[in-house]
């Protein structure tokens, strides 16, 4: 009996003592994450929130002549802005271009970057210097880059598939107008052989696209364990076997983290078609609107990658580690 | 059977590192290369290389050819450019395009600026999300996965959202204040005033040591998968052996990290310094303005403002030139670097 209120006792005792050791030390999580923590309350989230604000109310500086005092005055706006954005037959075009684009870029992206991962991931001569080569554009091509890329006439990158055959230079060695007369004889559908022929003008721009993804892959492919593939190898599959029965599976969850990635990074990089649309908004200068736009744009962005996150979490395979 | 061999084995050559033993019964060399020479498996073998070989040498080529044509449409005259016959070498070689960009928008102090920048946000942030990623990975606390789902969205959230506010915030700096909502910050409370922060490298700076500069989700992202895959053992011997969790990190965790840092490090500092978002954002209108290397490709440069048939093609060389410029150093940072970033990723066992 006494032994029970002293139980009871120590129970409510409980709150002002020590916790366990495991609790302590689940706690002293916190003491590591607290400088996200404190900038994401103190600053991330105040400016989060007056970005909301600004999209529903718009500021106007009205200087008072006789007290020389600016004073702000603030217009609740409603729903206003986002009617205007929605109203705007730019924006509303630039938008389904952009998640257009995104349809088609994702899959290629990440399955480009994938093949090249395993290609990188083989022995061969001069691996390391093409490893070399092929992340040059992870660090050099981002940012400022990206923008005098855009703004360069001279430009090598293949556009527009008019720019195509007038280079003589490229065309030669691409072969693409045989290329499209080929591919078109095969009988594969137009819009197959057109896809695949915008991929392949399009190289060098998926090139720079894929480069955090391919190292995401290539360290994905390090941390198979090689027994694995030996096991295979005695079982006598062949390459091509073991390529979609262990590589594929063994990486998926790669997969669906590239997926998420690509998404999120080709939407929020400063080439993307609707973020100079929304650029030039700001710059008019329309800024609440553009804001407006904007959030628009964000709940796009995340209902995509939840899309793309629920597609692909289907096809996961995580294993079982004991 | 294994006397056997082991009788007609007969060691012909031993160094350190390798034996060579001949058996007696053995197919001789000229039939063994028959074989392997007729086998199909060796055929397919070999084409498969040669193609791996050209594909890769030809994406490389893409990848390079961009930068060759830069480098030498760099260093072509004026006339060069409305000449038919000059497509990729100069006819007249000259580096007027590098003088003037040097001493007309002071490419050196620019540079100079963006390279203390660079290196003061990037060491903050390798520090800090490597932090924050042991943090989310090594402790189940109360939270955990609601903190990492808010460095997913900090992530999502594209800066165009933000641009209007962040200016606001950081003109008129303070904590934990929403600006619209006529709060008043902690800064207020105390000073009796907000401060003014844009022209330094203060904001990028107070944002990196939060963990929510540029990218800093991704970096917090890899480091969380790179922590899993470090073994709980290693710790438990730390506090079994008497350290407390700041010397457990400290001490063990992070040389282990060293290889995953150093690839953070090289994003955080070249994605810093080709940013063009931040350092435009708040380095705008003042005087005394800090010259950043986007003021570098901005302007054309005074000597060279001209008025002809190329202009525009002209133009276009000479941002080419600036972007070379620009990326300069970064090339021999990574020249020296490269491998590490490589090992890094592949030391990191990222798992999804």
């Amino acid at each position: 009996m006494s032994k029970l209120t002293s139980a009871k006792k120590k129970r409510w005792l409980g709150i002002f003592k020590r916790p366990d050791l495991s609790t302590r030390k689940a706690n002293m999580g916190w003491v590591f994450v607290l400088p996200f923590v404190i900038g994401l309350l103190a600053l991330y989230l105040p400016i989060v929130l007056d970005s909301v604000w600004f999209s529903f109310n718009s500021i106007s500086y009205q200087l008072d002549t006789t007290t020389n005092v600016v004073s702000i005055v603030v217009t609740p706006e409603g729903f206003n802005y986002y009617r205007e954005a929605i109203a705007n037959t730019g924006y509303l075009e630039s938008l389904l271009n952009g998640v257009g684009a995104l349809a088609l870029n994702v899959p290629a992206i990440v399955i480009f970057s994938l093949f090249i991962a395993v290609i990188l991931n083989q022995k061969m001569a001069g691996r390391a210097a093409f490893r070399a080569i092929f992340f040059i554009p992870v660090i050099l091509a981002t940012g400022m880059m990206e923008t005098i890329e855009s703004l360069d006439i001279l430009s090598d990158s293949l556009e527009t598939e008019e720019s195509v055959f007038a280079s003589g230079e490229y065309s030669g060695f691409l072969g693409m107008f045989d290329a499209t007369m080929m591919l078109s004889s095969m009988k594969v559908g137009g819009e197959l052989v057109g896809y695949v022929l915008d991929l392949v003008t399009r190289v060098y721009e998926l090139i720079n696209d894929s480069g955090v993804q391919m190292l995401i892959f290539l360290a994905g492919l390090q941390s198979i364990s090689p027994s694995i593939y030996e096991a295979c190898q005695i079982e006598g599959a062949t390459a091509w076997e073991t390529f979609w029965k262990i590589t594929i599976p063994m990486i998926s969850p790669m997969i669906l983290v590239n997926g998420i990635y690509t998404v999120i990074d080709s939407f929020t990089k400063g080439s993307n078609v609707v973020m100079k649309f929304i650029d030039t908004v700001y710059n008019a200068p329309n800024r609440h609107l553009a804001t407006a736009m904007s959030w628009i744009y964000f709940l796009v962005v995340l209902l995509l990658v939840g899309l793309v996150a629920l597609i692909m979490s289907a096809f996961v395979f995580y294993q079982k580690r004991d | 059977m294994d006397t056997q061999t082991n009788s007609t084995a007969r060691i012909t050559k031993e160094t350190k590192n390798k034996i060579h033993i001949e058996f007696e019964g053995r197919t001789s060399f000229k039939d063994r290369l028959i074989m392997k020479l007729t086998s199909t498996s060796f055929w397919i073998d070999k084409v498969w290389y040669l193609c791996r070989f050209i594909l890769m040498f030809g994406i490389s080529f893409v990848i390079l050819s961009p930068f060759l044509s830069k480098i030498l449409r760099s260093f072509m005259a004026k006339e060069d450019f409305v000449d038919a016959t000059v497509s990729m070498i100069p006819l007249h070689w000259t580096t007027d395009i590098y003088k003037a960009l040097i001493q007309d928008n002071g490419y050196f102090t620019a540079m100079l600026n963006t390279a203390l920048l660079s290196l003061i946000c990037a060491l903050i942030q390798t520090f800090v999300c490597c932090m924050i990623g042991y943090g989310l990975a090594k402790f189940k606390f109360k939270g955990n996965k609601l903190v990492f789902l808010f460095v997913i969205i900090t992530m999502a959230i594209p800066h165009s959202t933000l641009k209007l506010s962040l200016m606001q915030h950081f003109s008129n700096f303070d904590l934990f204040t929403v600006q619209s909502w006529g709060y008043k910050g902690i800064l207020e409370l105390i000073n009796g005033g907000a401060v003014q922060l844009t022209g330094t490298f203060w904001p990028l700076i107070i944002m990196s040591l939060a963990g929510i500069g540029f990218k800093n989700g991704l970096y917090i992202f890899m480091m969380v998968s790179f922590f899993k895959g470090v073994p709980d053992e290693l710790e438990e011997s730390a506090y079994v052996d008497g350290c407390n969790t700041f010397r457990t990190f400290l001490q063990i965790i992070l040389p282990t990290a060293v290889p995953m840092m150093i690839t953070i490090f090289l994003f955080a500092f070249s994605w810093q310094w080709t940013d063009e978002f931040y350092s435009t954002l708040f380095f705008t209108g003042n005087i005394n303005k800090t010259l950043l290397l986007p003021d570098v490709f901005r302007t054309i440069p005074e000597s060279l403002v001209t008025s002809y048939a190329g202009q525009a093609m002209y133009y276009s060389a000479i941002r080419n030139t600036a972007g070379l410029l620009i990326i300069a150093p970064l090339v021999i940072m990574y020249l020296f670097c490269q491998r590490y970033l490589v090992q890094g990723i592949e030391r990191s066992g990222i798992v999804g």
